[in-house]
């Protein structure tokens, strides 16, 4: 682990200090959310709460947020605000077919209010918030995150002679203020140089040397508490570079390789097609190398993070059952369902938050922890992978079972390989899981529900292997199972944080895309269904003919 | 191995055999996947609790875990003699049973219960799931002793108007004939009117700052009940010769009104003195300027509950049980307790989860809680505790201490105006702990073992392949 990560920081650091003139304000150390952070993810996550992009019209969240700090009334007609929620909509008197909203329309009335003390009321009673409230809730927390960015109380970015609450824009004494003071003329020139499209090296050079100065004069404040430069250059790195970003690229780009050599035979590609993967899996492990060295943990904490985690699993056990069967097929499956967990991890941002966050306090200090997730979402990605290659397998159904016998025998063989995987991790994960439970507060099993559906999937998958033993299931019985039983994991992974919320597991819960979940299951049965019958149909015309 | 000992062998595996068929198993192995997705759900809807009493902790589950180990057992008979390579299915099956008997182990003899501890107060008693009806009898109403105990389940047994939880009493008899389970409670003072019951008060404290109504109830006349607001002290009974340093309002029943002294802090003699009725305004001559008014003054009065009844449970609901006596109904609410009154004869009457000695005092010395740099999210907390033999040890999450067989966790804390006011720990002892683990093992173990026979799919495909052209031919 440790070779890892030095050769991971000897990559980033051989990235020169600041890539182009200007961008020293992305490094200025931030305090929120319980960590330091720069300001370069700061400014990121505030677009993202406000607006659900990290762009706007764009221009960088650097570039924004600052503005709304500057000159606030600028932006009070400018439509920032995203609101999705019908009901929302419905309940503000807005229009429907509208997504975003200016803050005059949206907080300037009476109606803002009022749905804020109903939302109070709620909170009141300690009732769980259904998603109306959810969306209520995320609607005043946009309206306070600008307020409070806007008056400069939001910005923390001097630490403190005591303590360690920093000291925001708003709260600065007058030295700071002028060095404050001078950075953002500096920012203002440097963007409007961009803006104007002119040469922009000087001004950025001037905006690099205020921030600088600023920074000199922050941490003569409190040096001990003002020292994160590798970690904060690691996290603007991070969020420039995009490690999971290429790793999809490279992913896709290595699937494609693989459908010709599939489809049109040509082995020649194959080394190229494992170079694509090589690629992509050495991205997707070093953008784990980064955040853990970011967050000093093991990312696997949220949702954002176990789809990745995933992703790469699934990648893995595709790479080592190629390498044993050549089937080529279980790699096409692989490097599939990699690309889509990866995607989907990149494009849902409101669903799968993709921020570093710091840790609840059961969390911390425990490595059965880290153990017994990594465990249990690693077998995850071994049912990943033998759903994908039932898809293909109901393609092949489709296109003639009798034409395409060899290919399906040595899909349900990576099936039955990928299930007997993922039960070997997921046993034993979800022992380790007792075990952590036992020790951390004094129970092995409490029918939580999480736990309880990580065992429903496993329960699950033996049902489906005894069967198998036992022969009450045949090859289409195998794919068919690989598909439907992968709900069940969809459940434990996704269903109980996000549709249950329910349990201690309290600390993963999020909001949103049950519906895009839901009609992926959905989808996915009625497709079993269809090839089942069209089966059916080709078996019966076979018996009569 | 003898002849006949093979003989017998092959008749018990006869008759073996329908038991440990794989068609039973995975008919089990679906039946439990299928009764915990409900679990989860009701879990979802209500709560842990309810998800037990309805799923869990039921006839059926029992049965489909019972069925689960005779299956295990007799698959395990079959296979017997058993040989090198069934030693990963041996292990894993072998592993189950063991995992199940350290599970009964615990829900048999374990304990499992929480315990609040004020910061600088001592506990020693544990609080479990189960409830029990206690009543204390007294005939002069003042000795009282325990004339029943029972554990009740009305969760899963509710009574009714029309089948009563009936309770013999000395006189008569208290009926139960209600349960709620989850209901939020608000407090109601009704005028007492059988004498035994102290005075009732309600009372508001108004300055342009401050805006407290109140309601004082005596538990008995002459008994002494207090209101603190930070800055002064209320009292409802009777009031000391001497003061006692501090800013205290005491008032005293009359027939028809209350007597009050005032005094204050750092002050000998009683500020003031007088007389109030109801409806009477009054300025205790604090330097903050209160006006004291009586809203409401009942010379006897008793509590009572007002049941707000909810569909699902929230952290702010309770359960309650409805009680007859003697014509009147009465709330009682979980952990609380009533007193019920004839002309000869006091009950008390407690109904609430059980309560279990551990035998040592559990004293907590300090209780601290640290936030992520910069915010109030809480980043861990740890209590100091101190227990006899030991001394002071800290409890944190996941560092739980382990102490004359039972374990006791940081489970959570309470808070008062954002202050941390009592530390919960969850007290365990799991006699079942040492199989569980032999269980886990052994399972794992087999589990991967498992991954090493390939053999057996390819079989099996080469069967069904065999049979589909046969079928196709």
């Amino acid at each position: 682990m440790k070779n890892i990560l030095i050769v991971a920081m000897a990559l980033f650091m051989a990235v020169p200090a600041f890539a182009k003139d200007g961008d020293a304000l992305k490094y200025l150390p931030v305090q929120d959310g319980g960590r330091i952070k720069p300001y370069d993810s700061f400014s990121r996550e505030m677009l993202e709460i406000v607006y659900g992009k990290t762009k706007y019209e764009g221009r960088a969240a650097t570039e924004i947020v600052m503005t709304w700090m500057l000159s606030p009334q600028a932006w009070q007609d400018k439509k920032i605000f995203e609101v999705r929620n019908h009901q929302v909509l419905t309940s503000m008197n807005l229009p429907k077919d509208q997504r975003y909203f200016s803050g005059e329309e949206l907080f300037a009335g009476d109606r803002f209010n009022l749905l804020r003390q109903e939302l109070q009321a709620k909170r009141d009673t300690k009732e769980k918030l259904n998603p109306y409230f959810q969306a209520l809730q995320r609607l005043e927390n946009q309206y306070f995150v600008f307020q409070e960015i806007a008056a400069g109380r939001m910005l923390k970015i001097v630490p403190p002679k005591e303590g360690d609450a920093w000291i925001s824009v708003a709260d600065m004494d007058a030295t700071m203020q002028e060095k404050f003071m001078d950075f953002t003329k500096a920012f203002v020139n440097h963007i409007g140089a961009v803006a104007a499209a002119s040469d922009t090296s000087a001004t950025g050079k001037e905006l690099d040397a205020k921030v600088a100065a600023f920074e000199e004069a922050a941490k003569a404040n409190n040096p001990a508490l003002y020292d994160h430069a590798t970690k904060i250059k690691a996290e603007v790195h991070y969020n420039n570079f995009h490690p999971f970003r290429w790793a999809y690229i490279f992913y896709f780009l290595a699937f494609t390789v693989l459908l010709l050599v599939w489809t049109l035979k040509k082995e020649s590609l194959m080394k190229i097609a494992w170079v694509f993967l090589g690629l992509g899996f050495v991205l997707n492990t070093y953008g784990f190398v980064l955040r853990m060295y970011i967050m000093d943990r093991a990312p696997v904490t949220n949702m954002y993070e176990t789809v990745v985690w995933v992703a790469w699993g699934t990648v893995l056990f595709a790479a080592i059952l190629e390498i044993i069967y050549k089937f080529r097929l279980i790699l096409v499956a692989g490097t599939l369902v990699g690309t889509f967990g990866l995607v989907i991890a990149d494009f849902a941002p409101a669903v799968l938050d993709p921020t570093l966050q710091p840790l609840e306090p059961v969390l911390r200090s425990n490595y059965w922890l880290t153990i017994h997730v990594m465990t249990i979402t690693i077998s995850y990605a071994a049912f990943f992978l033998a759903f994908g290659l039932a898809d293909i397998g109901l393609i092949y159904y489709l296109r003639g079972e009798e034409k395409f016998q060899k290919e399906i025998r040595a899909i349900v063989s990576g099936i039955y390989r990928s299930m007997q995987i993922g039960v070997a991790f997921l046993a034993p994960g979800i022992i380790l899981g007792g075990i952590w439970a036992d020790y951390s507060w004094g129970r092995f099993w409490g029918w939580d529900p999480k736990e309880t559906w990580a065992l429903i999937a496993l329960l699950g998958y033996l049902a489906v292997l005894h069967a198998r033993y036992a022969g009450f299931i045949k090859n289409f019985g195998m794919v068919v199972t690989a598909v439907i039983t992968f709900s069940l994991v969809i459940m434990a992974w996704y269903g109980v944080n996000f549709v249950l919320g329910a349990g201690l597991h309290s600390y993963g819960f999020g909001a949103g895309g049950v519906e895009y979940v839901s009609a992926f299951v959905a989808a996915h049965i009625l497709l079993v269904i269809y090839v089942g019958i069209v089966r059916r149909g080709k078996q019966t015309t076979q018996t009569t003919n | 191995m003898k002849k006949a000992d093979s003989s017998l062998l092959s008749t018990i595996k006869k008759y073996n055999r329908p038991l440990a068929s794989l068609k039973l198993a995975v008919f089990i192995i679906l039946s439990i996947a299928v009764i915990t997705a409900v679990g989860t759900f009701v879990e979802a809807k209500y709560d842990a609790y309810a998800a037990r009493k309805l799923v869990y902790d039921t006839w059926f589950m029992y049965t489909i875990m019972g069925l689960l180990v005779i299956n295990l057992l007799a698959v395990m008979l079959d296979r017997f003699p058993w040989r090198k390579r069934h030693a990963a299915f041996v292990l894993a099956h072998i592993g189950i049973i063991i995992l199940l008997a350290g599970a009964y182990l615990t829900m048999e003899f374990g304990l499992d219960g929480s315990m609040r501890v004020g910061i600088g107060e001592t506990n020693n008693f544990v609080q479990t799931s189960e409830t029990d009806l206690v009543v204390y009898t007294s005939f002069d109403g003042d000795r009282y002793s325990k004339t029943l105990e029972q554990e009740v389940d009305f969760f899963r047994n509710p009574p009714s108007e029309k089948k009563p939880y009936v309770i013999p009493a000395y006189e008569g008899e208290i009926r139960i004939v209600d349960y709620k389970k989850y209901v939020i409670p608000s407090k109601k003072v009704l005028p007492g009117d059988d004498g035994k019951n102290g005075a009732g008060l309600r009372f508001q404290l108004q300055n342009p700052n401050v805006n407290v109504i109140e309601w004082l109830v005596q538990k008995k006349p002459n008994n002494l009940t207090s209101h603190n607001f930070g800055p002064a002290q209320i009292h409802l009974g009777p009031a000391p010769e001497k003061p006692r340093g501090a800013n205290e309002i005491f008032l005293t029943p009359e027939k028809d009104g209350l007597r009050y002294v005032v005094f204050q802090k750092d002050s000998e003699k009683p500020l003031k003195k007088g007389f109030v009725k109801e409806g009477d305004v009054f300025d205790p001559g604090f330097k903050m300027a209160l006006s004291f008014r009586v809203l409401r003054y009942l010379p006897t009065a008793k509590e009572d509950w007002d049941i707000q009844t909810l569909e699902r449970p929230t952290p702010m609901t309770t359960a309650a049980i409805k009680i007859i006596f003697d014509g009147k109904e009465n709330w009682v609410l979980l952990n609380d307790m009533v007193k019920l009154f004839t002309t000869n004869s006091v009950y008390l009457l407690t109904y609430g989860n059980r309560r279990i000695d551990i035998g040592f005092p559990l004293k907590l010395n300090k209780f601290q809680v640290s936030h992520y740099q910069g915010t109030m999210r809480a980043m861990a907390y740890e209590s100091l505790v101190q227990v006899p033999d030991l001394g002071e040890h800290v409890i944190s999450m996941n560092e739980p201490l382990k102490y004359k067989g039972l374990t006791i966790y940081q489970a959570s804390f309470q808070e008062d105006n954002g202050q941390p006011v009592a530390s919960v720990f969850s007290v365990n002892h799991d006699p079942g702990r040492f199989l569980k683990y032999l269980g886990s093992l052994i399972i794992s173990l087999g589990t991967i073992l498992l991954m090493w026979f390939k053999h057996l799919d390819f079989k099996i495909a080469r069967k069904s392949q065999k049979n589909d052209d046969g079928v196709n031919s």
